[in-house]
């Protein structure tokens, strides 16, 4: 029996199902998010795949998942009941922040509330120096106190982060030590293991996120891996991290603050390896599913990262110049924007009678009005149902039925009467306002970093991205669209084209004309063997092991760092001078200038990756999409695209094999997981990779 | 929109714009050397067209808005008709359109198809540019003489060709040389950026098309502000404000006072009775106290108005020569941040009596600036520089904020591990301070207290701060923020509360404990719900004791809950009694109060 590997990808709206085997051959699966219990909809969806296709759990041979579990509960503020013990005098680290806002002149700004309530922030008597020196001990009443106190008010986890503990944690494994012995089961996270590096906020918030979601995903682990078990897939668990790398549940249950953006990053992952196997290296990967819209770069066959971003933050408004929106994380991440745009978001008038798209969605439940769920307002799937842009009466080729004359109720009675207007022209409106606010999102990452969108292809993706990708991509002055096989699953297709991969970094300041090669070997030497020891109790070894060093450097003086890779090896005197000449270099590249010889270089932090090397090549030769769902194609419909065009009679295709050359819009590209809409002036094509080509005129 | 402009291609020249102000500013702070630049942002870069007029900013510091138009407007008379390609200026004398010493101007301007389209500005607060107190910040010094190096517009190169002579001098007049050469080398790379990204620009849409839109950026923002500024009513209000003294004559208030009077789309603010400028070094110049104008305005305007020219045709600022708000010569004003930041207060509490439901309470008063400098034992001198702000007023819809940069300048905290990786220095404590709020129905933001420890042998210490003597004002039966404190050596034998401002000698071990001052109260305290004073008693920051005198709030702390009939009765009495509360004011405000002795 064939083996395949399984992405799961949960989404706010569905869930969605990938397999594929060492073919090619790939299976899919669409069904909508168990909110209640995400892990539920999993095995449901597995086992109802199992039942059309006559598999079983022994066909399973790796699960690969990427969750929002991690990320909302922090967006809901629904983590664990959290304690914070930190040195004293130092009590409101995590609520200061780093005192800046994200916009200027805005007197109306909040900022995000802390995770830890102050009176669930206790101190303690110790202190280090910045160099890991013991200024005052730990002082163990105060220790005890501190304990006791989060205990009394019935804490569901404790996070230490003490101060310079970066250089030394003595102090913060002994608390730990303390927590234990008084609550042996109660989660405890120590700065020292989440994030040993130099500034106490970003520490102290990355070590509080880590703590606060902690017991909600070790729950939902081990609940998903019990349901797995139960359908009889004893296969491996990996959870995508937000760094495009998996990871195995135990490693995220001990360290989830790196699995938090896991879903989106799983789909940029995926749009950078098909567009590489297709050619195009310059790519804006645009993921639209039923609450969220992301956009992300990849430049030159890579994808994009930032050290550092902000759980909650949305779409950076104005400029990458301001932060303080959400919640400081400092591990690494895919980089994308993201604005609360989607199939669910609500259509709505404002108070001064203008129409508003989201950022409040309908969610999962009670979803859109046409799903009949219990929806009672208007959405933006309601409206391009309106439009005929999607089919009427149902999707997922016809596993979920609609109900267009509820859609089409409401939203003439609430929004179209309220603005005078006719039903079509509401709609139209709505789609536009949603498509304007999502250009947001692309524009951030691209024309506001001095990118122009015009030399990218839109790499669209998630279930309402090709509905508005070509749209979109028209106004932006983008030329091509590409839309992979299975668009709207496709976050889960990054999953299988992912590798295993472990991010280490730990502040080692040293410069480099006088760092100690014994010291600075022998530090590099533990992270790599720790990285090594990762990868082996996850089966990969000897030639499938394999670590990557590089080192954040800087002038000294200067606080921002740049990344420089560094070479496999013992370094001697002659390679931390090419490290120097290289980080020169590097700045001279980025920033158009470089210092003289004579200007000491600074050693900030060092890191290492650790990565997995797969048996056999992440991205098939070919892809065999299984066809699911209707085998009958409907009748063309009626659909609007605006006043120039009004409605027009659109031919409707059901698979995108059907496009035997290049057609014209307009057209509905119908298919199982998404619809897609080429619009009247473009030209639809297919490629031999399964990609839908849109060029626009 | 003008002719033969299409508002797509608008929409792109500005964003492009735009992020190559963003970009200069992000490789300045990606580069700097300074904890002043990379962690106040006290630096900004623009575009201008060729006449000089502001085209778009890469705001970072609200402070700088209006700047450089004043700047480059001495470089553009001198130099005009003889700029080159290759050319690059450079100036700081605030008597010549600077603001102050360390504020170092660097302009490049920019040609295509034979003519100067744009400049490509940079303004960068250095650590350093000599003068008699490290940091070149000092708010003792009398005459501007003592505060540094005077560059006036000059020549940094000429078509390219380096000024040695201008180097040599900065280099002989300043104590870390290596840094000020290496922040002054981030604000040419930001030039350079400039000029080749505006370069693609040209490339793209000719340079009669670039011309063309750069006016319509400057006509869109002048018609948002016009838009936004007719929305609000009509009138002419004017304020009060104190500082506390200019530290040279101590316990001396210097008045702040200004008018605004808006009418249809214009507005203008108008500085006349304010004090005539003082020896002590907080002097403005009249660009400074535009941006200070600007600040408060734009504050209750709506988001997304472009900062150029345009906004500044709409909102005039006038301020009489030889006041605190538009100094002579030789005026010092190395420390008018301190100035800036106040009248930035004065000129919302001038705006809460147009339109009291959008503007808040006082704030801390802006930021105090904290300089230590010295010479280790092999002579190295070593400087630090911190600002501190962080408070706001309480909202007519919400409470102050506490740990948040001020409106005036949007900073960054220096992490405290950084500074004691890097400076000869230990901070004992940085957090916030209960009690100092001024109450109200939405009350003010809690000050934060920084400790400074000196850990070199010797050194000097100079601290600018305000806020001792004249509180941060509430509004609308809001209280009064608590005084700031600069408090040394506490719990030693010679602990020793401090004035506002002062430069004192200190030793290895020493402290500084400095507090900020609490944010004013928006609204009378009787009237904040009470659950909220619950939340505030529980996690710390207001004591039980003020829970029940100022907030008439009684609670029961067992299990966390309010004692309504208590509350209610408490509530009536404090009522009954007001009157005689001696630091209330109950009226519409008229400006600070002092603080009671």
């Amino acid at each position: 029996m064939a083996s395949y590997r399984v992405g799961v990808d949960i989404g706010g709206t569905f869930t969605d199902i990938v397999f594929m085997d060492a073919d090619g051959r790939i299976l899919v699966k669409k069904i909508s998010s168990s909110v209640d219990n995400y892990a539920r909809a999993i095995s449901e969806g597995l086992l109802e795949m199992f039942r059309d296709t006559g598999l079983t759990g022994k066909s399973v041979e790796e699960v690969r998942h990427g969750t929002t579990v991690a990320s909302n509960a922090i967006l809901e503020l629904k983590g664990a009941k959290t304690g914070l013990i930190t040195t004293a005098g130092f009590r409101d680290v995590l609520e200061i922040r780093t005192l800046r806002m994200p916009r200027l002149y805005d007197i109306a700004w909040e900022k995000p509330t802390p995770l830890v309530d102050r009176y669930l922030r206790q101190v303690v008597d110790e202190r280090m120096d910045v160099n890991g020196q013991v200024l005052r001990s730990l002082d163990k009443a105060s220790a005890e106190r501190a304990v006791d106190a989060l205990l009394k008010e019935g804490v569901d986890a404790i996070a230490v982060c003490l101060i310079n503990s970066f250089a030394n944690p003595a102090h913060e494994l002994a608390l730990k030590e303390i927590v234990r012995k008084k609550a042996p089961d109660l989660p405890c996270c120590i700065s020292f293991e989440v994030l040993p590096e130099i500034k106490e906020y970003e520490r102290t918030s990355t070590t509080v996120i880590n703590t606060y979601i902690m017991p909600i995903v070790a729950t939902y682990v081990a609940s998903l891996k019990q349901d797995l078990n139960k359908i009889g897939v004893s296969a491996q668990l990996l959870l995508m991290q937000s760094n495009g790398g998996l990871t195995t549940a135990e490693s995220a249950e001990r360290l989830p603050c790196h699995i938090i953006e896991s879903g989106p990053a799983a789909g940029v992952v995926g749009a950078q390896a098909l567009a590489e196997k297709v050619g195009i290296k310059d790519v804006v990967s645009f993921d639209m599913g039923g609450t969220t819209a992301k956009a992300s770069l990849i430049e030159d066959g890579q994808v994009t990262r930032s050290a550092e971003y902000q759980v909650g933050s949305g779409i950076m408004i104005g400029s990458r110049l301001m932060t303080g929106n959400g919640y400081s994380l400092k591990v690494p991440a895919i980089d994308l924007a993201e604005v609360g745009a989607g199939g669910g978001s609500i259509v709505w008038i404002d108070a001064g009678g203008a129409m508003q798209v989201g950022p409040h969605s309908a969610g999962a439940k009670p979803g859109p009005l046409c799903y009949d769920q219990g929806g009672t307002e208007p959405t933006i799937t309601d409206a391009n149902v309106v439009l005929g842009y999607i089919n009427p009466d149902y999707l997922c080729g016809g596993e979920v039925k609609l109900k267009s004359d509820i859609a089409t109720r409401v939203f003439k009675k609430t929004v179209a009467d309220p603005l005078k207007v006719e039903l079509a022209q509401a709609a139209y409106g709505a789609h536009q306002i949603a498509a304007s606010n999502m250009i947001r999102a692309i524009k951030a990452v691209s024309s506001e970093r001095g990118r122009d969108p015009r030399s990218y292809a839109l790499f669209a993706f998630g279930g309402n991205g090709p509905l508005f990708a070509a749209g979109m991509a028209a106004a932006l002055g983008m030329k091509r669209v590409v839309l992979p096989p299975s668009p709207g699953l496709f976050s889960a297709f990054g999953l299988l084209y992912s590798d295993v991969e472990h991010h280490y970094s730990r502040t080692f300041r040293r410069l480099t004309r006088e760092a100690d090669l014994t010291e600075l070997n022998g530090t590099w030497d533990r992270m790599a063997q720790e990285a090594l020891a990762q990868l082996a109790s996850e089966g990969f070894s000897d030639q499938r092991a394999r670590v990557v060093r590089s080192a954040q450097m800087h002038y000294q003086g200067q606080i921002y760092e740049l990344t420089v890779p560094v070479p496999a090896g013992p370094l001697d005197r002659k390679a931390l001078a090419a490290l120097d000449e290289a980080f020169g270099r590097e700045h001279e590249l980025t920033y158009g200038h470089r210092a003289g010889p004579e200007e000491p270089v600074e050693i900030v932090n060092i890191q290492v990756v650790g990565q997995g090397i797969p048996d056999r090549p992440r991205v098939p030769e070919s892809i065999a999409v299984g066809r699911r769902g209707t085998t009958v194609t409907p009748k063309p419909r009626k659909a609007f695209f605006g006043a120039k065009h009004g409605w027009v009679d659109a031919p409707i295709l059901i698979d995108r094999a059907e496009l035997k050359g290049p057609r014209q819009g307009p057209l509905i590209i119908e298919e199982y997981d998404a619809t897609a809409i080429v619009p009247p002036g473009a030209t639809a094509s297919l490629d031999r990779y399964g990609n839908v080509l849109i060029e626009l005129g | 929109m003008r002719e033969a402009t299409d508002p797509f291609t608008f929409e792109l020249f500005k964003n492009a714009m735009f992020s190559i102000a963003d970009e200069m500013a992000l490789t300045i702070c990606r580069t700097t050397y300074s904890s002043v630049l990379r962690d106040n942002m006290d630096f900004s870069t623009a575009f201008a067209d060729a006449n000089g007029k502001l085209v778009a900013q890469g705001l970072t510091l609200p402070g700088h808005l209006g700047s450089i138009p004043t700047a480059l407007d001495t470089v553009v008379e001198r130099f005009g008709e003889r700029m080159v390609p290759g050319d690059v200026f450079i100036m700081n004398d605030p008597f010549d359109g600077g603001m102050h010493l360390p504020d170092i101007f660097i302009f490049k301007p920019l040609f295509a198809e034979g003519r100067r389209l744009a400049f490509a500005a940079t303004i960068c607060h250095h650590t350093d540019v000599g003068g008699r107190v490290a940091g070149s910040n000092a708010s003792d010094s009398t005459e501007i003489y003592a505060e540094g190096l005077r560059i006036a517009p000059m020549y940094m190169y000429k078509a390219g060709e380096k000024n040695d002579t201008l180097f040599s001098f900065i280099e002989k007049n300043v104590r870390v040389p290596v840094r000020v050469f290496g922040d002054l080398r981030a604000q040419l790379a930001a030039c350079h950026i400039a000029e080749k990204q505006f370069g693609e620009l040209v490339t793209k849409y000719g340079a009669g098309t670039v011309e063309r839109y750069m006016q319509e950026i400057i006509d869109y923002a002048e018609r948002l502000t016009r838009a936004a500024i007719a929305e609000l009513p009509d009138g002419k209000v004017s304020f009060e404000d104190w500082i506390d003294d200019d530290g040279i004559d101590v316990g001396k208030p210097i008045r702040l006072f200004v008018t605004m009077e808006k009418r249809g789309d214009s507005m203008l603010v108008d500085w006349t009775g304010t004090n005539p400028q003082v020896k002590g070094a907080i002097n403005n110049t009249l660009s400074f106290t535009k941006a200070a104008s600007y600040c408060a305005i734009r504050s209750i305007l709506p988001a997304g108005i472009p900062n150029n020219e345009g906004v500044f045709r709409v909102i005039k600022v006038t301020a009489p020569p030889g006041t605190v708000a538009n100094g002579v010569l030789p005026a010092a004003c190395a420390a008018r941040g301190l100035t800036g930041f106040r009248m930035v207060d004065c000129a919302f509490g001038a705006l809460a009596m147009l339109v009291p439901n959008r503007v808040f309470a006082a704030s801390d008063g802006g930021n105090t600036g904290i300089s230590i400098g010295g010479y280790d034992k092999k002579r190295k001198p070593f400087i630090y520089v911190d600002f501190a702000c962080g408070t706001w007023g309480g909202r007519p819809w919400a409470d102050g904020l506490s740990g948040n940069s001020n409106m005036f300048a949007n900073m960054a905290s220096q992490p405290i591990e950084v500074v004691e990786a890097e400076q000869p220095m230990r901070i004992l404590s940085y957090e916030l301070v209960a009690d100092r709020e001024g109450a109200g129905k939405f009350r003010g933001g809690f000050p934060y207290r920084r400790e400074y420890q000196f850990l070199e042998e010797e050194g000097t210490m100079q601290v600018r701060s305000d806020r001792k003597v004249f509180r941060p004002y509430g509004l609308y039966g809001g209280l009064p923020g608590q005084p700031s404190l600069n408090l040394f050596n506490p719990g030693k034998n010679d602990e020793q509360v401090l004035t506002s401002k002062f430069t004192m000698n200190i030793k290895q071990g020493d402290v500084l404990r400095h507090e900020l001052a609490g944010g004013g109260g928006w609204g009378d305290p009787l009237q904040r719900d009470p659950a909220r004073v619950m939340a505030d008693v529980r996690n710390g920051f207001v004591s039980q004791e003020r829970a029940r005198n100022i907030y008439g709030v009684v609670l029961d702390t067992g299990n966390w809950s309010v004692d309504e009939a208590a509350t209610r009765r408490q509530r009536a009495d404090i009522a009954a009694q007001r009157p005689k509360t001696p630091d209330i004011c109950w009226e519409e405000p008229k400006g600070s109060v002092r603080a009671a002795e």
